[in-house]
């Protein structure tokens, strides 16, 4: 039944179209089926980002003189602004915890085989822009570590040839990390980063639903049994759980382990000991420690760096490599993703000790 | 139409004229946006110290000053002679600190070291410490570039 608001507004907007296409959208089940859950779990984290960011905004002074002394003040008078500032913080973690999942179980089932490409491609900006985020993200309380991590970090595309230099430049406002790189890191975290993170969100998400969940190799070859059920209630209900439970665990991590705040940055004083990124970028860390100063004719960070530049155009690549996911090609491609993930894990660890 | 000896018709030659007015206008565009978004960035030629604060330290003993927007390190040698570096580790650019104790400069980062000449001695850094060249002129410490030059840090 609509009311007489509705169809004024339908007539004009036209949204019984899309109402309609929700109320007939089936989501496939069969043993995979969990991993579609994580798509709407970064879509929740992403949400809570947007509501916290926008809270944190109206305390946060993005300047040399003020940023850390705003945020022990949004830790300590701000009424909960501590809870808000560790959920902020914490969220960014899950937020990129359930990013790489998400990745590697399209990877794993090869969702992005044929016609999806484009989603995984849309989906590896996604991933950069979010890892971007938690970069920007992480300079802005400005103690000792987050200024040292910004340094490096900064400091690393400086080895890309002909741009490399340039690049430094651009993110830093200068040669130096600076007050200067404060400010323009927090206009990359609220505003340029945003904008790009919607419009990207509004191509992922709308390939999505234009081509339908995808099915495992496997469901597909009628292997395995599928049945669909509705999305509208019958899905979305049970992702409700999955989100309760995830708010559930996000909240007490928060409640239970804010994040310290340090002394203010000093731009002039040595590294502090024990400097380390946030943990998704770790595994990068401890690749760029372990590799020599020379290799052969080269500088070793010079080739860390292009071997990872290399590494994510392949990857941006991938559905077009993996081209034929159900034979020996694409099993030998599933080996190298599992591999990957064990040198990560690996790496992650051995920066930990 | 195209004329019968013509490499392309009217319609791609204008579209081909139109295309390059506006890319010429979204060049015209992006340019002052690339001159802003980099910022002139000024490496001093010299700094001008008061030698009386750098007088009284001590042999194998640091000070430190201010080279533009790095951390410089002066040294005292053994001797007596004092040496300048640009504080900042040529692998990732972290500020360095010097531990009179080993001799050495170290490099938290990413453990980075150099001997007490700046000389790259262990882990990842590609190259020495940027030295600068001191001298003392009546009550003042003079703190210039080697060879009087712009180095750039790539």
């Amino acid at each position: 039944m609509k009311t007489g608001i509705q169809s004024w507004l339908d007539d004009r907007f036209g949204l019984s179209s899309i109402t309609k296409f929700l109320r007939e959208k089936t989501v496939p089940q069969h043993k995979h089926t969990i991993w579609y859950y994580t798509g709407s779990a970064i879509l929740l984290f992403f949400t809570i980002q947007v509501i916290t960011g926008f809270m944190l905004v109206f305390y946060y002074k993005p300047t040399l003189e003020g940023a850390n002394e705003s945020v022990a003040r949004i830790m300590t008078e701000v009424p909960l602004g501590w809870i808000i500032r560790s959920v902020h913080s914490w969220c960014a973690s899950f937020m990129i915890a359930f990013v790489f999942i998400h990745l590697l179980s399209t990877w794993l089932t090869k969702s992005y085989r044929n016609p999806r490409e484009l989603t995984w491609m849309s989906g590896v900006f996604l991933l950069v822009v979010s890892l971007l985020f938690g970069f920007t993200g992480y300079l802005l309380p400005w103690d000792d570590l987050s200024l040292s991590a910004t340094k490096v970090g900064t400091d690393i595309p400086r080895s890309i040839p002909l741009v490399g230099a340039w690049v430094t430049k651009l993110l830093r406002g200068g040669e130096d990390v600076t007050g200067d790189t404060l400010t323009r890191f927090y206009g990359f975290h609220v505003s340029i980063l945003p904008v790009l993170i919607f419009i990207l969100l509004g191509v992922h998400i709308y390939l999505i639903q234009k081509q339908g969940m995808s099915l495992p190799i496997a469901a597909e070859n009628k292997n395995d049994e599928v049945r669909d059920i509705p999305f509208w209630p019958n899905f979305v209900y049970r992702e409700m759980i999955v989100w309760l439970l995830l708010l559930g665990a996000l909240f007490s991590l928060a409640i239970f382990f804010p994040p310290s705040l340090d002394k203010a940055a000093d731009l002039m004083a040595p590294a502090p000991e024990g400097i380390k990124p946030e943990w998704y970028f770790l595994f990068l860390f401890q690749t760029l420690k372990i590799f020599p100063a020379k290799i052969l004719f080269l500088n070793g960070d010079t080739l860390a760096v292009l071997l990872m530049l290399i590494a994510g155009i392949l990857f941006f690549f991938l559905p077009l490599i993996d081209n034929k996911p159900a034979e020996r090609k694409g099993r030998i491609i599933t080996v190298i993703g599992l591999v990957l993930i064990v040198y990560a894990v690996v790496m992650t660890i051995w920066s930990l000790l | 139409m195209k004329l019968k000896h013509s490499l392309f018709t009217r319609r791609q030659f204008l579209n081909g004229l139109l295309g390059g007015w506006m890319g010429a206008l979204l060049a015209s565009f992006l340019y002052p946006v690339l001159k802003f978004v980099f910022p002139p960035t000024r490496e001093p030629d010299q700094v001008i110290l008061p030698f009386a604060d750098f007088r009284d330290m001590g042999p194998n003993s640091v000070n430190n000053f201010l080279w533009g927007t790095k951390p410089g390190i002066l040294r005292k040698n053994d001797d007596g002679a004092y040496l300048a570096f640009v504080g900042v580790c040529t692998h990732l650019d972290c500020n360095v600190s010097y531990l009179p104790d080993q001799r050495k400069f170290f490099c938290a980062c990413h453990d980075g070291w150099y001997d007490e000449d700046g000389l790259n001695i262990g882990g990842p850094p590609p190259r020495p410490l940027r030295r600068l060249v001191v001298s003392i002129e009546g009550e003042d410490l003079i703190i210039k570039r080697e060879g009087g030059e712009r180095v750039e840090d790539s």
